[in-house]
């Protein structure tokens, strides 16, 4: 019998966002912080993972260092309608498709002084959060919102200094975070960071002010309906890929943001069960938190 | 060859891997030479290809792109200053095998045994870096001056376009994950095209930390078990000729009239600087 012909080539990596299995494999490597993203579309969701990314090609960011990454094709996916290399004469990006499964970003990060982190930071198109403030049975399907140990929502700055849309974005994000606490998508005792995106575009609108006193308002409120369910409550104003750096410089407020993400502790955990019929690591916690509710 | 020494000399295309070997065949053999690691005589193998690329190095012509079909392993026996009698083999690969690494994420199966060499060369191109350029700091550059965009073409995200450090970055973190994992390594990076890089006054780690510094920081955050050093190298000491279109320069006619054509190489570490381009060879070996 002929012996099956040796591949002439030895398959790599592919570099792309990772699936959840995936993702599990690498969580239980070293420390590591999971960050889901929820936000309307446009919002900036995407902006403020390539943003991320595109800061450390600088130099560390907030003392911190990158380390490397699995993921490198798929930032450089996302960071591409931002750099020069396509030959916009504007930053673009791409929105996450809908209905898609959410996939995993992943940085391998050193603070000074400490021990290297993995930071896997989960993707979903924002339609998909926005239908679960209407309909709670699809907030279940959010593993990667269940497994963040720091959930960002971002809240579009844009929207917040527009006429049309402000009341609606001061309502719909409150709106959003009951829905996942009350559908138990977001676990007890995760932290929360609140974002107001594209604050270039907020501070290029007379409703400046406004808008940022009307963006503590709703971190406010969203503090005091979930005390004691959720962990800390953050606020944040950030131009990750600003359109115009008159007034802000590019990725202004990411910084705080990552340094949020990474010193937040992490959301407890439910005692693990005795057996499971899986290894997944994503698996285990999706069980231990029915356990725990 | 086995159990001797093997140096992996990794890089993208046109940075400076077969001038570098060239420059080192030709300086370990110079008469005269003083060199950490020296010639130990000749051994059973082919040199034909390696003293074709020192002839051409010694005229001063630029070398010919590594052919992209078949890899030509160039071997050498050395001996350390403590008398140590080493075979070192360098594989001559061709650059697009690593651009390829990166852009199709497959390696051929014939390369795989080089790259789990324990000591590896990174050549950059200190001349020809792509860095990371973002619009919207562009168009304040563009409104600053006056200057409208011009209409273009968009054009769509291809991993070719990606910055040389992103590229460089997957390169070393393919060779630490997966079955090119052997373990910790010695990895020596040389900044090539030194002589056009010095003038900025940095030394070779300034350089890396502020034209690499993705680069820079993966190094040093340590997640994979690299040791590691940087040096700045000029194996040719300035421009060569291009043979084919029948260039003749004055400044590789100045190079040539140096009285040896080892004078031509500068090594520099920290603020060491040297002509001996066999001084991250002997760090590698150990």
């Amino acid at each position: 019998m002929a012996s099956p012909a040796m591949p002439t080539v030895l398959n790599l990596s592919l570099g792309d966002a990772l699936d959840r299995e995936d993702a599990s494999l690498l969580q239980c490597r070293r420390i590591s912080r999971t960050i889901g993203i929820i936000g309307p579309n446009d919002a900036g969701k995407t902006s403020l993972v390539a943003g991320v990314y595109d800061l450390l090609q600088g130099g560390p960011v907030a003392g911190v260092g990158f380390a490397g990454s699995s993921t490198l094709i798929g930032f450089e996916k996302i960071c591409h309608d931002a750099r020069a290399a396509s030959r916009r004469d504007a930053p673009h990006t791409e929105r996450t498709s809908a209905g898609a499964e959410a996939t995993f970003f992943h940085l391998d990060l050193r603070p000074t002084g400490g021990e290297v982190m993995s930071l896997f930071i989960g993707d979903r198109s924002g339609e998909d959060y926005l239908a679960a403030a209407d309909d709670l049975a699809r907030a279940g399907d959010f593993f990667e919102i269940r497994r963040a140990d720091v959930v960002t929502l971002l809240v579009n700055g844009e929207h917040m200094v527009s006429s049309e849309h402000r009341h609606e974005a001061k309502s719909a994000t409150p709106q959003i975070v009951d829905a996942l606490v009350e559908a138990r998508a977001l676990r007890r005792g995760s932290h929360l960071a609140i974002v107001l995106t594209k604050e270039d575009c907020v501070l290029a609108s007379a409703n400046a002010d406004r808008a940022h006193r009307e963006f503590e308002e709703l971190v406010e409120a969203v503090r005091d309906n979930h005390v004691g369910y959720l962990g800390e409550v953050g606020s944040f104003i950030v131009a990750a890929s600003p359109r115009d750096v008159t007034l802000v410089k590019r990725g202004e407020g990411v910084d705080q943001l990552l340094s949020f993400w990474l010193a937040a502790a992490p959301a407890p955990r439910a005692v693990l069960r005795q057996k499971s019929e899986s290894s997944r690591m994503i698996d285990l916690l999706d069980t231990n938190e029915d356990l725990a509710e | 060859m086995s159990g001797d020494p093997d140096i992996s000399i990794i890089g993208l295309p046109e940075s400076g891997k077969t001038t570098l070997l060239a420059a080192i065949w030709h300086m370990v053999r110079e008469a005269g030479s003083v060199t950490a690691l020296k010639f130990d005589g000749l051994s059973q193998g082919n040199y034909e290809h390696v003293s074709a690329l020192a002839k051409r190095w010694r005229a001063g012509k630029r070398q010919q792109r590594t052919q992209t079909s078949g890899m030509k392993v160039v071997s050498m026996r050395l001996r350390t200053a403590q008398g140590r009698s080493v075979e070192v083999s360098f594989p001559d690969m061709p650059g697009e095998d690593f651009s390829g690494m990166w852009e199709k994420r497959e390696v051929d199966q014939a390369m795989v045994e080089t790259l789990e060499a324990k000591a590896i060369v990174l050549i950059v191109n200190g001349d020809t870096i792509k860095f990371p350029a973002w619009i919207v700091e562009q168009m304040a550059i563009a409104k600053g001056a006056g200057i409208d965009p011009a209409e273009v073409d968009l054009v769509d995200w291809s991993p070719h376009l990606a910055p040389t450090q992103v590229q460089v970055v997957e390169l070393l973190q393919f060779l630490m994950t997966g079955d090119l994992f052997v373990g910790p390594r010695r990895l020596a990076v040389l900044i090539s095209a030194w002589d056009e890089v010095e003038g900025d006054g940095l030394d070779p780690e300034e350089v890396l930390a502020t034209k690499l510094p993705l680069l820079d920081q993966y190094l040093r955050n340590g997640r994979d078990p690299w040791t590691w050093r940087v040096w700045g190298v000029s194996a040719q000491g300035g421009v060569y000729e291009d043979q084919d279109k029948g260039e003749q320069l004055e400044a590789t006619a100045a190079l040539r009239d140096l009285d040896r054509p080892s004078d031509r190489i500068k090594v520099v570490e920290g603020k060491t600087v040297s002509t001996d381009i066999t001084l991250p060879l002997e760090w590698l070996i150990g």
